[in-house]
């Protein structure tokens, strides 16, 4: 289009050339207000929601709010209280990072077990999808209430078949050492979402790099290393990405959990002092811990400080994943 | 991937004891798989075994319900407000999704079909916005929704999805990257303005990633539990299914057996839809994953 | 692909359909004038209060007298609201008009300018005598001179025992002191074939129903603060001699077999609740436990007396709170609202007809005496503690109960023999609690 003006320019007439320069203008700003019309719903959200928040937040860890007075500037009175004084903050990070650790990879590794064996099967594969995609289905807080029920240790009929088996059960929820690893298997339930993403991808692998490996004599374990886990590296790299940012946001599930094996009842009669992270802390996650301190105790500023740390740190984390991915994620076909 | 080749164009069936022999390999193979199956869905048979059980044998260690207390699903309506928060479910969802639609394919749409600079720079802020834990935020947005005194209603967790939501807009936009050129193209020479484009090519075009979209939506504003949780505790009358189901103890002290029986109802409009959509569920879950 | 858009659309359409009818009803609480059926031109007062189930339906019984002589007013009673509800409604702006709350410990939150409202003016205007109201109530109603609630029926706390299994034990009479406690929970304890707990004598850790710290802490006469305000959980040697016999007698069960047992110990308010179903010989409650068993378990043969003490405490002393009740600031009606919490608080008729439905401990001089009360003679027991004079309550601090938090998070690990140094850390949890209230900050208007 550059060309064909240029050639304009030098031929025809200065005017026509000039009209048509005043059109192209007219024509980029029209596209212009265009592409904006489009993205207004994301600017206005994105400022409102996102930026705005993000700033205020930044300004009240520097105040105490309580939401009944005004703020008050107290400096970095917050993260004095974070880094040296708050005795929960680190079991909660430590907490988070035990998730990240363990729960993440074990999620990953399960999805694409159970995806291999899929991609394997002959028949019923409908079928089996169907079975192992259906807990993701079911809503956090009732997949909690289940497990919370079918683990109890004294009534429930998991520990109630282990003692027939002559085993003793643990203390599942109720125990701290038994707590996250309790999580973790109603975290690996639900991984219905992550397993049909491996699925597809394995069964997107071209056959003839299968294939071509096979006629070299590779064994299925060999095909698997050096042909199925790269060309799926990608997916790899989405599950454990997105892994990592559920786990930082892990809530729900602790909360419930936490609450139910606790056996609270706020009813009648005196309050009963609530223990944070039953049992023993051992369920205190980083987001459960700012909850309690923003909307329990009203420590609003401490809790944006809470907020700016926890940003910090998933940038981080982010920045450290895909990173590292370069050296081991492989994308096929011309780089994205 | 497995060891038999096909045979060729006349078929003879093997005989009885390679037939046989096929078989216990393949259910060798799938052994793993039936064990895997078996492991999954042991909760989910607790979990309806539990809700047929009388409020007495569900605190017992007794696992098979006798009698069937079937009338538990009808219990559960008496004992809680099941319609209400059914009902302000769907209103966060419908809405929720209605919204995050409208707002997030033209957003969409622009950062795909639209040359413009700076284009993929702001897309990767986009991006960002993804990552962020919603408890960054969180306590800045209740605040200004306390101001506005609208704490309490479902409009705090409506309303955000009307100015476009990130991860609707990346999938949309990985799938709008695949529609083909020349139908745009196409469209243009027909004198049609981007709004026109928009409405007639692309969104028939990617009908498959738009359904996928809505139903994620669907599903995750069903389930959603710390944003309600947030703004709706202290007005019952506007609780959504999650919060409802995990209230429910603390109001009936604990009947596990109704509990139970929640659950499965909460559960069913999730189920029916996924039932009915299947398809296009897996495809918009594989979306995500193998595009992106 | 067909049906998936039939699907989306129908859900879509049903949404839409919903919303009209919806949008209208989905909006926050307001004091809105109800329909017809009720007075005309009748200001409706919301009163939000913890009870629930059988309790509510006894509070509502008094609150329909009030409503029957007061043409004017129509009160709306919503049950089951914790204190998170509370706070929270506080802080958004949107609230009732009358608030009661169980947690008398939090009125060091709720007395603060924008929370609560001052009842000075209201008390000083209807000249109502404050020395009706017993010194330990008065005392969890107000926090720095600044008076923000009044009590509505005490909650006191004493032991309950099963008397047909102390029989059967050979045991007589309630023990008096920790010593015989423990000999007597050894006793009564039975375990099934598989060594697992079956009967429980006495259950000591802290966590489980209704055992809590503050509700030991009048029994051995330790305490919270010292002179100058500080913590002084790691100073006071009454708290170690608390905390090592519970330990002891934790680790003689087993700490992982009374965890197990207590997970299928059956939740506190329901009629599975361990003691009432004989599983429990011994327990601390509240006298709130009375009208429960009446209710739920009538045959159940047992018997009531004040705790076992130790250290400084003395016996027939116990721990005493009670329901706080009191008008939030931004509240509507504020004149109306402080004539029904005067009646509910004040009035003779009206105090008793709810101790007796409740069996809580009526919170004023002249009703505690009333003719109107129905004898009892286990509930008998709660109203002599209540009036004792050594029994206590929880000093009032801005953090309300978060100290508490504190202290229980301690003892969560120091039940499980994860902690061995117990002075050095009930010093840090002081640590740790004078780091709170000091970032609190807080106080009165």
């Amino acid at each position: 289009m550059i060309s064909e003006s240029a050639a304009g320019a030098v031929s025809a007439a200065p005017a026509a050339a000039l009209a048509r320069r005043r059109a192209k203008r007219r024509a980029t700003w029209r596209r212009r207000g265009v592409v904006l019309l489009f993205l207004s719903p994301w600017i206005v959200g994105f400022s409102v929601f996102f930026g705005y928040p993000l700033v205020m937040s930044a300004y009240l860890s520097f105040t105490t709010y309580d939401l009944l007075s005004s703020p008050q500037w107290v400096g970095l009175g917050n993260y004095r209280y974070l880094f040296r004084d708050d005795p929960e903050i680190w079991t909660a990070v430590k907490n988070t990072l035990w998730l990240v650790a363990v729960l993440v990879p074990l999620q990953v590794l399960f999805a694409f077990g159970v995806a291999t064996m899929l991609a394997r099967a002959k028949t019923g594969v409908g079928f089996f999808r169907t079975v192992f995609y259906l807990p993701a289905l079911v809503p956090p807080v009732a997949a909690t209430l289940g497990f919370v029920y079918i683990l109890n240790p004294a009534t429930g009929p998991v520990n109630t078949i282990l003692d027939k088996l002559g085993i003793e059960g643990p203390l599942w929820f109720n125990d701290p050492a038994w707590a996250k690893p309790s999580l973790t298997l109603l975290g690996v339930w639900g991984i219905g979402n992550t397993m049909v993403i491996f699925l597809a991808a394995i069964l997107d692998v071209p056959r003839h790099l299968a294939e071509s490996a096979e006629l070299d004599g590779a064994g299925p374990f060999r095909r698997m290393g050096w042909v199925t886990l790269p060309t799926i590296s990608p997916v790899i790299l989405f599950s454990v990405v997105i892994g990592v940012i559920a786990a930082m946001q892990y809530f729900t599930q602790a909360y419930v959990a936490a609450a139910v094996a606790a056996g609270q009842a706020s009813q009648a009669g005196s309050v009963s002092t609530l223990e944070l992270g039953y049992p023993e802390g051992s369920t205190m996650f980083y987001p459960i811990l700012l909850y309690y301190n923003g909307f329990r105790f009203f420590q609003m500023g401490y809790a944006s400080a809470m907020a700016m740390l926890m940003l910090g740190v998933a940038f981080l984390l982010t920045l450290l994943i895909l990173g590292q991915s370069r050296r081991w994620v492989h994308y096929q076909g011309a780089a994205r | 991937m497995s060891a038999t080749t096909v045979a060729p164009a006349v078929r003879r069936k093997p005989p009885a004891a390679v037939r046989r022999r096929r078989f216990l390999v393949a259910v060798a193979d799938h052994s793993l798989l039936i064990a895997a199956a078996a492991l999954f869905l042991v909760p989910v048979v607790f979990i309806v075994l539990t809700s047929l059980m009388t409020t007495k044998q569900a605190l017992s260690p007794r696992l098979w319900p006798e009698p069937f207390a079937w009338g538990n699903f009808v219990d559960v309506f008496e004992t809680a407000p099941l319609w209400r928060w059914a009902f302000n479910s769907f209103l966060y969802a419908g809405l929720g999704t209605l919204g995050l639609l409208v707002s997030s394919i033209p957003v969409a749409y622009a950062f795909s079909r639209l040359r413009w600079r700076g284009r993929d720079g702001v897309f990767l802020i986009v991006l960002v916005a993804l990552m962020l834990p919603p408890q960054v935020t969180v306590v800045p947005l209740y605040v200004m929704w306390a101001k506005l005194d609208l704490v309490g209603s479902l409009w705090p967790l409506i309303i955000p999805n009307w100015f476009g939501d990130a991860f609707a807009i990346f999938l949309l936009r990985q799938f709008f990257l695949t529609i083909p050129q020349e139908y745009i193209d196409a469209a243009r020479v027909d004198g049609c303005g981007e709004i026109r484009i928009l409405l007639t090519v692309v969104l028939r075009l990617a009908k498959p990633a738009i359904a996928a979209v809505a139903l994620f939506s669907i599903l995750y504003t069903w389930n959603d539990f710390f944003l309600p949780l947030l703004y709706l505790s202290d007005n019952p009358d506007n609780w959504v299914a999650s919060i409802g189901l995990s209230q429910f103890r603390s109001l009936h002290q604990v009947q596990w057996n109704l509990v139970m029986a929640a659950t499965l109802l909460v559960m069913l409009p999730v189920i029916i839809l996924f039932f009915l959509a299947q398809k296009a569920f897996v495809q918009g879950v594989t979306l995500t994953g193998v595009k992106g | 692909m067909r049906r998936v858009t039939t699907a989306v659309v129908l859900f879509a359409a049903a949404v839409l359909a919903l919303v009209l009818a919806g949008v209208a009803s989905s909006s926050k609480p307001s004091a809105k004038a109800p329909a017809g059926g009720t007075k005309a031109s009748a200001t409706t007062l919301t009163v939000w209060v913890g009870w629930s189930a059988r309790e509510l339906k006894e509070f509502k019984k008094v609150v329909a007298e009030y409503d029957k002589k007061n043409s004017n007013v129509d009160v709306k009673v919503v049950g089951s609201i914790n204190d998170d509800k509370i706070v929270a409604s506080l802080r958004a702006g949107q609230t009732a008009d009358v608030i009661s709350s169980f947690t008398s410990q939090n009125v060091g939150v709720f007395c603060k300018r924008g929370a609560w409202a001052d009842l000075k003016p209201y008390l000083d205007k209807d000249k109502v005598d404050l020395n009706q109201f017993p010194a330990s109530t008065r005392q969890y109603t107000e926090y720095k001179g600044y008076r923000c609630a009044l009590p509505l029926l005490a909650d006191v706390y004493g032991f309950y025992y099963n008397k047909k299994l102390l029989a059967a034990a050979g045991l007589k009479g309630p023990p008096k002191t920790f010593a015989q406690l423990t000999a007597y929970a050894k006793k009564l304890t039975k375990k099934k074939a598989n060594g697992s707990l079956d009967v429980v004598g006495f259950v000591p850790t802290f966590g489980f129903y209704q055992n809590t710290a503050g509700a030991y802490q009048p029994l051995v006469g330790a305490k919270y603060f010292d002179g100058s305000g500080k913590s002084a959980l790691g100073k006071d040697a009454n708290w170690q001699k608390l905390l090592k016999w519970q330990k002891g007698l934790i680790d003689w069960y087993g700490h992982g077999k009374l965890v197990k047992w207590q997970a299928g110990a059956g939740d506190e308010f329901s009629a599975s609740h361990a003691f009432e179903r004989g599983k429990l010989a011994m327990m601390m409650d509240g006298e709130w436990r009375v009208a429960f068993v009446a209710a739920e378990h009538p045959e159940l043969q047992y018997g009531t007396a004040p705790m076992p003490v130790m250290g400084a405490g003395t016996y027939g002393a116990g721990y005493i709170n009670g329901t706080i009740i009191g008008i939030p600031e931004r509240g509507k009606n504020r004149d109306e609202a402080w004539k029904l919490v005067k009646y509910l608080t004040t009035n003779d008729h009206a105090l008793a007809t709810f101790s007796n439905g409740i069996r809580n401990v009526p919170s004023t001089r002249t009703s505690a005496h009333s003719k109107e009360l129905k004898p009892d003679k286990n509930f008998a027991a709660f109203t002599k503690i209540f009036t004792h004079p050594k029994s206590a309550t929880i000093p009032i601090t801005p953090l309300g109960a978060a100290h508490l938090d504190t202290f229980q998070s301690f003892l969560a690990k120091w039940q499980s023999g994860k902690i061995s140094d117990l002075v050095g850390g009930l010093e840090k949890v002081d640590e740790q609690i004078d780091a709170k209230m000091k970032r609190a900050g807080g106080g009165p208007p």
